[in-house]
């Protein structure tokens, strides 16, 4: 065949391919094929359940519907029925199914080698180190606990006190510093807040529609008493130096200096009694008297709250039935007890306390756990205070030291002494489910399985005004070898011969659920939520006005610039960092690229010389720098930078990691006057153009 | 002087190719097996179902109804194919005396192997596509027969009610899919015609199918 020849079968083989369906089906085969590339997301086909459980990375407990299909959860989903939340959920419960396949989640068991490198062990392996290293430890042992509404710090504390050890610790948040004011008034039981029933609540510092509290419940309150285009059946102020989230709700907020929340109480104190309200108790007259000298010219001036708003905000108080003063910090730990202390005098004064809409005393919960400790104990209990004793050689290192669903390396400030105590520790262990810093910095990281993978319990959250009790059920099984935390400290009882006088974890909920006069069978078939309302004495409360002035002399802020953390859940938690499902609402506004963002008003902005999108280099009091992104926005107090917490994260996942600035790292550790408490959250910097 | 050529053209030109218009019509012709025939077979893999289940013989003979094994449960979605649960409802013993039926009983009902897992579905879509069955389904609610049923369902599944065994399942060697697996004009018969079917008044918005 000649040149010519071979054109012409050519041409006659590319017609007649033309002509059959080869190409054209190999093309439809190539579409078919470009969906079996691996990164493209496989659905999981089968039946589809809802169950009802409880979030157990969120730390109000948040009560939610699980999506599972064919068993696999692939949602979570608000529930309507659920007693507490009322169709409610957080951010980060909302993206829970997706957190458990996080690429930070913890597969497998890790002993760190001596090259300092973790290598993957068994859990036989694990449990073994386990055992010889707490029967060695004997007494020496310690344990900290993030997760304050679990009973499985029943069990952890039994195995420590049954030892000799009194060194098990919950890690700081709101309710320890509340306990204390509670304590410091007179209060008996556990502080509670019946905000569902109150026309008017003032909400000062504590951030209670994003993070303080039973949040979900608290934004159900929120929806139910403001409707769209109706009247609020109830009125809401709220202070705080930055319009976060929570001011975006209020009816009235009120800008104030960061950390001079104790001066607006107490000025809006003695309005309440200039205006006649004066709800008896002893000390009375002492507190005011003290209270008379914050007029509101002096309340503006250290407050910087403007005196109508401050008028507002009393007028709406002595206008009110039901009134409720609620103080919080705006980080969630690190909080003093000083202000808390000042709003259980004006709800006193309001005649707020042990009435409907009011505070309540409600009972602490029974250990059911033999040699448990009791909750009230580990209230008064400071791990900041052990840590740092530990760190300065004031008390010895625990030769074995457990860290159970905890991040305190990243959730503290560095002078809290963590790192220097894992350090010093004979043998650390963390039983966490993703990747923190804190397992980072341990000897043998667990996997644990999440409460929608194993039995574990919420008991009352701080900040509920009902005792609320509900079971996290296994809905799915546990993400590749992660195991029941419970059920792991339950095992390592029995094998060093601790009696607990539960064999397993279902026992145990069993016996709490019966103490507690809740229908266990119910909770656990079909995920009720037992709820009760508390309606026994209220403990006999008085001024104190000496503590509440000794909390009161805390020395102001002296530095140019205050740094005002904003927590947002959306963004995680020190336990899980950003969810990967919650990126998409990282805004710009929080972070810009890998740098935080800073919003100040214009004029903190004139003040240092930047405008918007510059770079701002912070310097802390302990000389902790960071360079951010500067952003103008008037909802910022002026001299103050709002920074958004749960950013600059060292571990985890490629969704956290190295993402922005961690804002407690530019905190430091002082000590409440009067209570001698740790206290942290706010911080004094300089600033100046990058 | 002696003349030169200059010419480019080959002494060859304006001689009758060897091949004529043959090698042409040989082009094709090959071409043509190739692509109608050799090819399409090359690529695609023939499997069997892992039973020989029969069709005829559940529905004609025992009477059941196509939803008493594909049904739209509670939640919406389409239960598909049985599980080796559901079947063994009936066939929690050997019944009868098809050696397929006691294979079934011995190999899955018995040992807790799940049929469904196996079992080869001519038409699955890859995920990029949303599909309710239960949305399609309105007509069917007046439909009686398992016959007309079929039919109805057959509008895009194969019409494997009257068989007494699977139609064998080609699969494509290059995407792992069914021959069977409809295109998107395959949807588009009723979503970009509404009267194809009556008036479906289905919607040919991207976000109907892929979310």
């Amino acid at each position: 065949m000649d040149r010519r020849g071979f054109l012409k079968f050519a041409a006659g083989g590319t017609v007649g391919l033309v002509a059959s369906p080869i190409i054209w089906n190999t093309l439809y085969d190539a579409v078919y094929w470009t969906q079996n590339w691996g990164w493209i997301p496989r659905l999981k086909k089968g039946a589809s359940e809802y169950l009802p459980t409880v979030s157990k990375l969120c730390p109000s407990g948040t009560g939610f519907l699980v999506r599972t299909v064919a068993g696999t959860p692939v949602r979570t989903l608000s529930d309507r029925n659920n007693p507490v939340s009322h169709g409610s959920m957080t951010a980060l419960a909302a993206a829970e199914a997706e957190l458990r396949v996080s690429p930070a989640r913890l597969k497998k068991p890790l002993r760190r080698s001596p090259d300092g490198a973790y290598v993957a062990i068994s859990w036989a392996e694990a449990e073994k180190l386990l055992k010889e290293h707490m029967q060695a430890a004997g007494s020496s042992v310690a344990a900290f606990s993030g997760d304050p509404t679990t009973s499985i710090n029943e069990v952890l504390s039994a195995m420590l006190y049954q030892r000799g050890s009194a060194d098990f610790y919950l890690m700081p948040d709101e309710e320890q510093p509340a306990a204390a004011a509670w304590t410091a008034m007179g209060g008996q039981g556990r502080l509670g807040y019946d905000i569902e029933h109150s026309d008017c609540v003032l909400a000062v510092g504590a951030p209670i529609l994003e993070s303080w509290g039973v949040v979900a419940a608290n934004r159900s309150v929120f929806n139910r008493t403001h409707p769209a285009g109706g009247t609020p059946a109830q009125t809401f102020v709220y202070a705080s130096p930055v319009q976060n989230n929570t001011a975006a709700g209020a009816d009235l907020w009120l800008p104030i200096k960061p950390g001079t929340e104790m001066a607006l109480l107490l000025g809006i104190a003695h309005l309440l009694i200039k205006a006649g309200k004066s709800g008896f108790a002893a000390g009375l007259p002492n507190f005011a008297g003290f209270a008379a000298a914050y007029t509101p010219e002096k309340v503006t001036a250290i407050t910087g709250v403007p005196a109508d708003r401050l008028e507002a905000a009393v007028k709406a108080l002595t206008g009110a039935k039901k009134p409720l003063v609620i103080a919080g910090s705006a980080l969630g730990s690190g909080g003093a007890a000083g202000p808390v202390m000042a709003a259980i005098a004006v709800n006193m004064l309001l005649g707020s306390v042990g009435r409907e809409g009011g505070l309540v005393d409600m009972p602490f919960p029974s250990p059911v756990v033999n040699g448990a400790a009791e909750y009230r104990h580990l209230l008064t209990r400071s791990l900041v205070r052990y840590t740092q004793s530990v760190a300065a050689g004031k008390t010895s290192a625990p030769k074995m030291l457990i860290v159970y669903a905890a991040n305190p390396v990243y959730a503290l400030p560095s002078d809290a002494g963590v790192r220097e105590t894992l350090k010093k520790a004979g043998f650390s262990v963390a039983v966490a489910s993703f990747m923190s810093e804190t397992c980072e910095a341990c000897d043998l990281v667990l996997p644990a399985a999440l409460g929608m993978e194993a039995f574990d319990d919420v008991l009352t959250p701080y900040g509920s005004g009902l005792t609320t009790y509900a079971l996290a059920r296994p809905v799915a099984k546990p993400f590749a070898e992660a195991r029941s935390a419970g059920e792991l400290f339950i095992a390592l009882a029995q094998e060093v011969g601790v009696d607990l006088g539960v064999k397993d974890m279902p026992e145990l909920l069993y016996k709490r659920a019966y103490a507690l006069g809740a229908p266990f069978r119910a909770m656990l078939e079909s995920g009720t939520v037992h709820t009760a309302v508390e309606k026994g004495p209220v403990s006999p409360l008085f001024y104190n006005w000496e503590a509440i002035k000794a909390a009161a002399s805390a020395k102001a802020a002296d530095a140019p610039l205050q740094i005002a953390p904003v927590v947002v859940l959306g963004m995680g938690t020190a336990q899980t960092a950003i969810p990967p499902f919650a990126t998409k609402v990282v805004t710009e506004y929080q972070l810009a690229g890998k740098l935080s963002v800073a919003q100040m008003n214009a004029a903190t902005a004139a003040r240092l010389k930047v405008k918007d999108g510059d770079l701002l280099k912070i310097t802390a009091a302990n000389k902790v720098e960071t360079t951010v992104r500067a952003a103008v926005f008037e909802g910022v107090m002026t001299d103050t930078v709002s920074l958004t917490a749960g950013l600059g994260h060292t571990a985890f996942d490629q969704f956290s990691k190295g993402k922005g600035a961690n804002v407690v790292t530019l905190t430091s550790i002082s000590r409440e006057p009067g209570t001698n408490l740790p206290v942290w959250g706010n911080a004094d910097v300089n600033a100046a153009r990058a | 002087m002696e003349e030169r050529n200059n010419t480019t053209t080959p002494e060859s030109a304006g001689k009758t190719c060897c091949c004529g218009w043959g090698a042409f019509v040989v082009g094709l012709v090959v071409a043509l097996i190739l692509g109608w025939w050799v090819l399409p077979n090359l690529m695609k893999e023939t499997k069997k179902q892992p039973i020989a289940f029969s069709h005829v013989e559940h529905v004609q003979n025992q009477g059941m109804t196509c939803d008493q094994c594909h049904f739209v449960r509670a939640d919406g979605t389409f239960s598909g194919a049985p599980t080796t649960e559901q079947c063994a409802e009936c066939h929690f013993t050997i019944l009868g005396k098809d050696p397929e039926e006691a294979r079934f009983v011995r190999e899955y009902v018995q040992t807790g192997r799940e049929i469904k897992t196996e079992w080869l579905i001519y038409q699955k879509q890859p995920d990029n596509v949303f599909f309710s069955h239960a949305l399609h389904f309105g007509p069917l609610a007046e439909l009686q027969t398992p016959a007309d049923i079929a039919k109805f369902c057959s509008k895009c599944h194969l019409n494997v009610a009257e068989t007494s065994v699977p139609p064998l399942y080609r699969e494509n060697r290059l995407s792992g899919y069914s021959e069977n697996t409809m295109l998107m004009w395959g949807c588009e018969r009723c979503h970009a015609e509404h009267m194809a079917l009556g008036n479906t008044n289905a919607s040919n918005a991207c976000f109907t199918c892929h979310k």
